[in-house]
């Protein structure tokens, strides 16, 4: 479904070369929820923007559904970590979810129908009227998740979602996005530096190095699918899986002293 | 209570200064310092009849369309060179000169290119209010977030809607200070245009009854000019309230923060 | 690299109006061609009406903006800190403020005839209101978890003002001088144009009465390099004022 080949992205400035990517090589199997990690400043922001084609890489390919990423892909749907500055503030929660589809020329009552669809299953039915500045930071993720929703996407990148959240929120914001890759059989990057989250929500996590940056390890998750905020995170597997994802990051911030 | 107090305090100052000015002009013999009594009566026959439709009603025509023309000029060609950094930096600096000029001085050579008519007086007028227009609406662009930038092109956002979402209103707060600039200066250029060296209009019927020494009349144009500047400002103010309800909602949150 | 563009740009214009005039796109007798506005600009240089007339409106546009400064300050200063005078002068201060100034020309004239005074008055006028709207707001913004602090640690006024309400104040007053300043500069213009009293707007009137096309263009240049400088002068001002300030600041954009 998508596959990254010796992605190169190298920043030349005013002299100074920054080399924000190495080499990272994986690929995603279609309907797969893939988590990555790595410690700050390692470039996973670059890596999304370059897979979901807002970045031209120095070097290497992305291919999403077989075919060479060369700018934005059909069917790929991103959310970004600043969801107040990615929602349009003049509209309204029902018409951001909607705008993608206007875009894309669907018939009034198929987006009517995909937008009812989308906030439902968010949880926020209720908010089709308000303004995204209306509502809490978690709410407006939530809208955001919706927007990508409706979109009907079949590929999702998530740019660190859940960051900019409090805790409480976020573990109601990680089981929501797990129901709806199990509901929508999307295939999922979900970039993270919460170590907790990546294991909680993963199928496999990826670990960064740190400059140059490139993959350190390809962790798979053998947890049950079913997760539970509560039993996941009390299962031995589960401190297993987080102390080695842990090792592997603490050990990638050490190479770069 | 609360009501009686509101309208007290706002009624207050201005019914004193009215009544000062009333009461201190009464039976006054200075011909340049007529009574305001004098002034107030002679207003309808100044105001409520041919002049009206003759002078009156066409220098706020021309108003309205050289406002407007400089609106959609401004816009227009704001977009396009706020979009365009190479163009933005080769037009800047001639920008930057041709705005410094004091507005009312182009109206000798806009009465050596298109005479004294009509004309003339909205060509003074767009002369004038494109600058503020056009400068606050290159800036407006400039200044569109990125990450929304990045949320139209991954959700293929294109086109007319992008250009309306994307840089219209995004850069809708900018455009509305520049439109308020415009306003004032639009109202000036009005009055100038037709003071100079005119036929007709409002500005010129004031200088008439300077010329003739009729004294009163001069200051119901003058009382008329800033009734107009003062009716003109409201309206300005209904028109944005709704245009950008939204992001005086943003900010009224955000100062709750 | 990007002065190089702006260059770019400005020679393009000046060869552009050369050549016009030249090509017959334009007829000479209203826009005559860059190289003769230059020359003329430079015999203006020459002339000592010229300086004059350009030291008149300096002066005029100067002594306009110092009192409207000063005047704005302290009544806004003194408005902003008491909430009741600013209920009730709120009402009023919202309608004087969009009459446009020009509709005092005729009264200024008729009271006062063709004089540096008439159009002192229109300077004036118009240039507080730019410096008192944004003191106001200055004013306003005063955090008030500050002035709870001021007020709890017993400072007097005048180390609250200068503690508490200058700091704060100071940027709003600085955008306040750069806004007053344009309308200042257009509204001498313009007085000097209109009604007669010394200075470059005098001048252009005169060169247009007398048909000296390329005289009159010299002097809009001359009136444009005023305004750019007074630009300049005031951004630099306020980039010094505001690098001391811990605030991000960006203009107030006061509703209308």
């Amino acid at each position: 479904m998508l596959a990254v080949r010796e992605l190169n992205k190298t920043y030349d400035t005013k002299g100074r070369r920054v080399e924000a990517i190495g080499e990272v090589s994986f690929s995603v199997a279609d309907g797969e929820f893939v988590c990555v990690v790595g410690p700050s400043g390692c470039g996973k922001t670059t890596l999304l923007r370059c897979i979901a084609g807002l970045l031209p890489p120095t070097s290497g390919e992305v291919h999403v559904e077989g075919k060479k990423v060369t700018g934005p892909p059909d069917g790929l749907a991103v959310v970004f970590q600043e969801y107040g500055r990615s929602l349009f503030p003049w509209l309204r929660v029902a018409d951001n979810v909607d705008l993608p589809l206007r875009a894309a020329g669907l018939p009034k009552a198929k987006r009517n129908e995909l937008v009812a669809e989308a906030l439902e299953s968010v949880g926020l039915a209720d908010a089709h009227h308000a303004y995204p500045w209306q509502l809490s930071g978690g709410m407006q993720q939530r809208v955001a998740i919706a927007r990508a929703i409706a979109y009907q996407p079949r590929v999702l990148l998530m740019d660190e979602p859940f960051a900019a959240v409090d805790a409480q929120t976020r573990a109601d914001l990680e089981d929501l996005i797990r129901s709806v890759w199990q509901r929508l059989g999307v295939t999922l990057v979900f970039v993270t530096h919460d170590i907790d989250e990546s294991v909680y929500l993963g199928q496999r996590v990826i670990m960064l190095s740190s400059s140059p940056t490139s993959v350190a390890e390809d962790l798979t998750i053998d947890l049950p699918a079913e997760r539970d905020q509560l039993a996941t995170r009390s299962d031995p597997r589960f401190t297993e899986l987080r102390g080695r994802v842990y090792a592997q990051i603490q050990k990638a911030k050490q190479e770069r002293q | 209570m609360i009501v009686l107090r509101k309208i007290g305090l706002a009624l207050g100052l201005p019914v004193v200064l009215v009544a000062i000015w009333w009461f201190a002009s009464a039976g006054s013999t200075d011909f340049y310092f007529p009574s305001l009594e004098k002034i107030v009566k002679a207003f309808p026959d100044t105001w409520f009849g041919p002049r009206m439709v003759n002078d009156v009603l066409p220098s706020l025509l021309r108003l309205a369309i050289g406002y407007v023309a400089a609106l959609v000029l401004g816009v227009g060609l704001g977009m396009l060179i706020g979009a365009n950094p190479r163009l933005r930096a080769v037009v800047e600096p001639l920008l930057e000169f041709l705005r410094a000029i004091p507005p009312p001085v182009l109206v000798p050579i806009l009465i050596l290119i298109a005479g004294i008519g009509s004309t003339m007086k909205i060509l003074v007028i767009i002369s004038g209010c494109l600058w503020p227009i056009l400068l606050n609406t290159v800036e407006g662009v400039r200044a569109v977030d990125e990450v929304l930038t990045d949320t139209c092109r991954s959700y293929r956002i294109r086109g007319g809607l992008r250009v309306w979402h994307l840089m219209v209103r995004s850069a809708s707060p900018q455009i509305v200070a520049g439109a308020r600039q415009a306003l004032s200066i639009g109202i000036i250029l009005m009055v100038i245009s037709e003071m100079f060296a005119a036929s007709s209009g409002l500005g010129y019927t004031v200088i008439q009854f300077k010329d003739g020494f009729r004294i009163p009349q001069m200051y119901t144009g003058v009382i008329l000019l800033g009734l107009l500047g003062v009716l003109l400002a409201l309206l300005f103010r209904l028109a944005e309230r709704r245009v950008l309800g939204w992001y005086h909602g943003i900010r009224a949150v955000q100062k709750e923060r | 690299m990007k002065v190089l563009y702006g260059l770019a740009g400005l020679l393009g214009f000046g060869v552009l109006l050369e050549l016009a005039p030249r090509l017959g796109l334009v007829s000479r007798d209203y826009a005559p061609p860059t190289s003769d506005i230059l020359t003329t600009l430079a015999e203006q240089f020459g002339r000592g009406d010229f300086w004059v007339a350009v030291l008149d409106t300096l002066r005029t546009w100067l002594l306009g903006l110092v009192i409207a400064i000063a005047l704005g300050v302290a009544i806004g200063v003194i408005i902003g800190s008491v909430p009741l005078l600013r209920a009730a002068t709120a009402s009023t201060i919202e309608f004087l403020r969009p009459i446009p100034s020009v509709a005092l020309i005729p009264l200024v004239v008729v009271l006062q005839g063709p004089t540096v005074e008439a159009t002192l008055i229109l300077v004036v006028y118009a240039a507080f209101w730019q410096v008192l709207i944004q003191v106001l707001a200055g004013v306003a913004d005063i955090d008030p978890v500050a002035a709870d602090t001021a007020r709890s640690f017993h400072l007097g006024r005048w180390d609250r003002i200068r503690f508490l309400v200058w700091p704060t104040a100071l940027p709003y007053a600085v955008t306040g001088v750069r806004l007053a300043a344009t309308v200042a500069l257009i509204l001498t213009i313009t007085g000097e144009l209109v009604m007669g009293s010394p200075g470059l707007g005098e001048e252009i009137a005169n060169a247009r009465s007398s048909g000296a096309v390329p005289e009159m263009y010299a002097l809009i240049v001359v009136t444009g390099l005023f305004g750019v400088g007074a630009n300049v002068l005031t951004r630099a001002a306020e980039r010094r004022v505001l690098a001391w300030h811990p605030s991000v600041r960006l203009e107030v954009r006061v509703p209308a």
